[in-house]
């Protein structure tokens, strides 16, 4: 992501437009002559590297997309380190420390810099210059760090992470956003919600699996004044929904006006056909090898039954559930299927407490036969769900035998 | 069944589910739907918590992780009668508010005597690193009995009595509201930004005190200090308290003339850009028209001449080795007394450090260095050090009598803050203080040192000072000695039930 100071947009009444540069020869030539610059510069000072940035800034127009590029390539795919055969603190003390000792002024410094060089030399055996020492006096400094590693990435990649990054930009400035889910299979929402969680954004879901659904997002103190307090969260959570299909949002920004000093709305949107790519790894596409089984074993059953994978949203208060499947019947009955299989007390305990909670009609649980439910305090007439135990593996023709 | 009302703190706010019958709660709460429950924001806990014990409401606090602690302080003071006048205004308005005493005046023990008489877990919000381990040296010399901790500069305590840096406060502002009855704000003009704010609106804690020399900020953000911490109860400026806790002062102004090379150089690039202004129809005198200026820099090429001929003009009005030779100037005339150099920018701070091999100060020197340095400073190892913006604020330098400034930034805090460093009295009684302010002439640093100055341009500033005192939004009511039981009470002025 991107510091504010190097974020591009423009403004279309209440519309804002982050940039966007092309993936085309000429940009990539930018991006590819800045990469090649980091990768002559391996072994060489940060202030070394700034200095040739900047040259190749010159007087253009463009330097903030240069800076731009620059700044995701030093925060991603460098690394910088201290190098020095002096260590640089006790240089400075014992520099210092003799320093104080005559009046300051450059011809003592000079000597003071010979002195300890000889003074080192004496004490490690080995020949230390002068120039070392002033060169060692701030090696720890940021800009006298030496760029060690670089992961070249390519211009392409470059230029993707660069765009993205100014889009992620836009949401620092989000107090809200709203998501709608279209009608999909699969829906892939567990790789969102994990993002939300992480982030600790909060959901409020409306909605079904038949017409998609509209998810608000936004955090607690958010329902007293819209608050960008949530917006880097919010920005850290796109590259997620980029693995999510079909969807387009509006975000609400709060953006302040220079001349009138005061905090405007505004407005952002973007759907899943933006082309924006993500650099976050996908979700699997199942939880489990028992899930995936499952899904494979009914593909080969005959049967009107449809099965869709991570369609459905069950809100419940402060949290959400989604089911693994959902079972489809052309004349329109529909079933939620959870399967339960090996998991740790803690995360079978929430898990029915949710189903209690979700208050719906339709539940199937599937629960290994392996589980002992008891143990962990849950009594299992008390779930509001049809119950299906499996051994081994779970078969459909015992989930069709329950809801046929 | 019907369960007891309860209040719990959830990430900068509290959820009081099931709502009681009682109707006064209203007032504070809003409907979340998301969790289904009636939500409030943290800063209202003291106001609705007074509210349902006024109405006689049965609910049960779970809200609270604060607790009462015990606290034997070892380190007592005669106080000076300004901090007692303070801690008193501060009481009586019922424990929260800002007082406004000059750097040097004791604000630290003022706060050691105002938490000494709240004896409940205590968060104490500073600006910097360097304050940071201040206080916290303080408060453990303070109270040795106690668990003091730090959180910010890598660390990441959760004690009963924590010393935190604003950026790291308002970064974990969310876990932080429920834990500490008691916040103090240390040059409390920082926490009105957007950023920080947040730590005062997601606690809970009942009793807040805001301190500073100058909480005034240019974009009159103070007034929400009331909201955020409590009105202004108490007030002193520097000329109330000189020759009392503070030492004499002499500000001597130089003006160092450019070299003809860069007067040369200075002339051209302040011509590339006029020239470019005239054309543009810019006016640099306003924020609007700076603004506009960085805006038309990217976006001609002409512009980002312009704008890349003022910085380079401003490197030069600013670094410019006149300066330099007026320092070495002064510090020879001054040897062997302590001298503090501020500048303005880092790279001038290490171009200083380099060629003079005098230790140096900035928010890249690692925290336990910096401590090093100040140590052999105040013992006398070190006679200069130069430093960037970090020493601004209210660090205890007690030793320095003589302050170089070389090229401010013009605002007028910054300056009032680096005299304190300058005017805190030693042990010498008759100690005159001098400030040396080099600054470059006919280049655009003039105006900033007037600026920075304020309306109150003396030369030298004797005894004239007198015991001036104000007390504001002291109030009559409710007595002094409310919090100071063990019990929590949050009113000064209980209503009768």
């Amino acid at each position: 992501m991107l510091p504010t100071d190097l974020l591009i947009h423009r403004q279309n009444g209440e519309e804002i437009i982050p940039k966007r540069v092309n993936v085309d020869n000429k940009n990539l030539a930018i991006a590819l002559e800045l990469i090649n610059c980091f990768q002559e510069s391996v072994g060489k000072t940060l202030r070394e590297l700034d200095n040739k940035l900047s040259d190749l800034e010159g007087e253009t127009i463009d330097y903030k997309f240069k800076r731009g590029l620059a700044y995701i390539l030093k925060s991603s795919f460098a690394t910088f380190e201290i190098v020095s055969p002096l260590e640089p603190e006790m240089l400075r003390n014992r520099v210092f420390a003799l320093a104080a000792q005559s009046l300051p002024c450059r011809k003592s410094t000079e000597e003071t810099i010979n002195r300890i060089a000889d003074e080192l030399s004496l004490e490690l055996e080995k020949e230390v210059l002068p120039l070392q020492v002033r060169n060692g006096l701030y090696a720890d400094l940021a800009e006298n760090k030496i760029l060690t590693i670089f992961d070249t990435p390519t211009p392409q990649d470059l230029l993707h992470r660069y765009n993205l990054s100014q889009v992620q930009g836009i949401f620092y400035k989000a107090s809200q956003l709203i998501l709608n889910a279209h009608r999909n299979v699969p829906g892939e929402y567990k790789l969102l919600f994990r993002y939300l969680k992480l982030f600790q954004l909060m959901a409020y879901i409306e909605g079904d699996a038949d017409h998609g659904f509209t998810i608000t997002m936004d955090g607690p103190t958010s329902l007293f004044n819209p608050s960008t307090r949530y917006g880097l969260a919010i920005a850290k959570m796109i590259p997620a929904l980029l693995h999510v299909t079909k969807w387009s949002l509006a975000a609400t920004l709060q953006v302040k006006d220079f001349y009138s000093d005061t905090w405007k709305t505004g407005r952002f949107t973007l759907n899943s056909e933006c082309g924006l790519v993500s650099h976050y790894s996908p979700g699997k596409p199942y939880d489990s090898m028992l899930e995936e089984s499952f899904a494979q074993r009914w593909e080969a059953l005959k049967t009107e039954w449809v099965l869709e994978r991570e369609v459905d949203l069950i809100p419940i208060p402060g949290s959400v559930m989604i089911p693994d499947f959902r079972l489809v019947h052309p004349d329109g009955r529909s079933f939620l299927l959870e399967i339960v299989g090996y998991w740790r007390p803690e995360y079978l305990q929430k898990k029915f407490s949710q189903v209690r909670r979700a208050e719906s009609s339709n539940l199937i649980l599937a629960i290994s036969e392996r589980l002992n439910l008891e143990k962990v305090g849950i009594n299992i007439n008390d779930v509001p769900a049809r119950i299906i135990w499996f051994k081994e593996k779970l078969l459909p023709k015992s989930v069709l035998a329950i809801i046929d | 069944m019907v369960r007891t009302p309860t209040l719990t703190f959830h990430r900068g706010t509290l959820i009081l589910h099931p709502p009681p019958r009682s109707k006064v709660w209203m007032d504070f709460a809003t409907w979340d739907d998301r969790v289904e429950k009636f939500r409030i924001p943290a800063i209202q806990y003291r106001p609705l918590v007074e509210s349902l014990q006024g109405d006689s409401v049965n609910f049960v606090d779970d809200a609270r992780a604060f607790y009462p602690i015990e606290l034997t302080s070892t380190l007592q003071m005669e106080p000076y009668i300004h901090q007692t006048e303070a801690l008193n205004a501060w009481k009586l308005a019922g424990r929260k508010g800002v007082v406004v005493l000059p750097t040097g005046a004791g604000k630290t023990y003022l706060a050691q005597m105002a938490i000494q008489s709240t004896p409940r877990t205590t968060l104490i919000v500073v600006p910097t690193l360097d304050l940071m381990h201040q206080w916290y040296a303080h408060l453990v010399a303070a109270f040795p009995d106690t668990e003091v901790g730090l959180l910010g500069g890598g660390s990441r305590d959760r004690t009963p009595i924590l010393v935190a840096t604003y950026d790291s406060a308002a970064i974990h502002a969310e876990t932080l509201g429920n834990l500490y009855a008691f916040v103090i704000f240390d040059e409390c003009h920082h926490l009105p930004t957007d950023f920080n704010r947040v730590i005062a609106e997601y606690s809970i804690a009942p009793y807040r005190l805001g301190l500073s020399a100058t909480p005034e900020r240019t974009d009159g953000k103070h007034s929400e200090l009331n909201f955020l911490i409590g009105g202004e109860v108490y007030r002193k400026r520097p000329s109330d308290l000189a020759g009392k806790a503070l030492a004499d002062h002499e500000i001597i102004q130089i003006k160092v003339k450019l070299s003809q090379r860069d007067r040369h150089r200075y002339d051209e690039l302040l011509k590339i850009r006029n020239d470019f202004l005239k054309q543009a129809k810019i006016s640099l005198g306003s924020i609007q028209g700076w603004q506009y200026f960085v805006q038309m820099s990217a976006r001609s090429p002409q512009g980002r001449k312009a704008m890349l001929a003022h910085r380079e003009a401003k490197e030069i009005a600013m670094g410019n080795n006149g300066k330099l030779r007026v320092l070495a100037d002064i510090l020879t005339k001054h040897y062997p007394q302590r001298v503090l150099i501020f500048t303005a920018d880092n790279a001038t701070v290490y171009r200083i450090s380099n060629e003079f091999l005098i230790p140096a100060i900035t928010h890249q020197t690692p925290v336990k260095e910096r401590h090093q340095i100040l140590t052999k400073f105040r013992e006398g190892e070190y006679k200069t050090v130069v430093a960037s913006h970090v020493l601004n604020e209210g660090v205890d330098v007690p030793a320095a009598s003589i302050a170089v400034i070389l090229s401010g930034t013009g605002s007028v805090r910054e300056y009032t803050q680096r005299l304190g460093r300058v005017l805190r009295k030693g042990k010498d009684k008759e100690k005159l203080a001098i400030l040396y302010e080099v600054i470059a002439e006919d280049t655009s640093e003039e105006g900033t040192s007037v600026r920075r100055r304020g309306d109150e341009p003396r030369r030298h500033k004797g005894h004239e000072g007198k015991e001036r005192l104000e007390v504001v939004n002291g109030g009559k009511r409710g007595s002094l000695r409310v919090a100071e039981q063990m019990e929590i009470n949050y009113s000064t002025d209980k209503p009768e039930i």
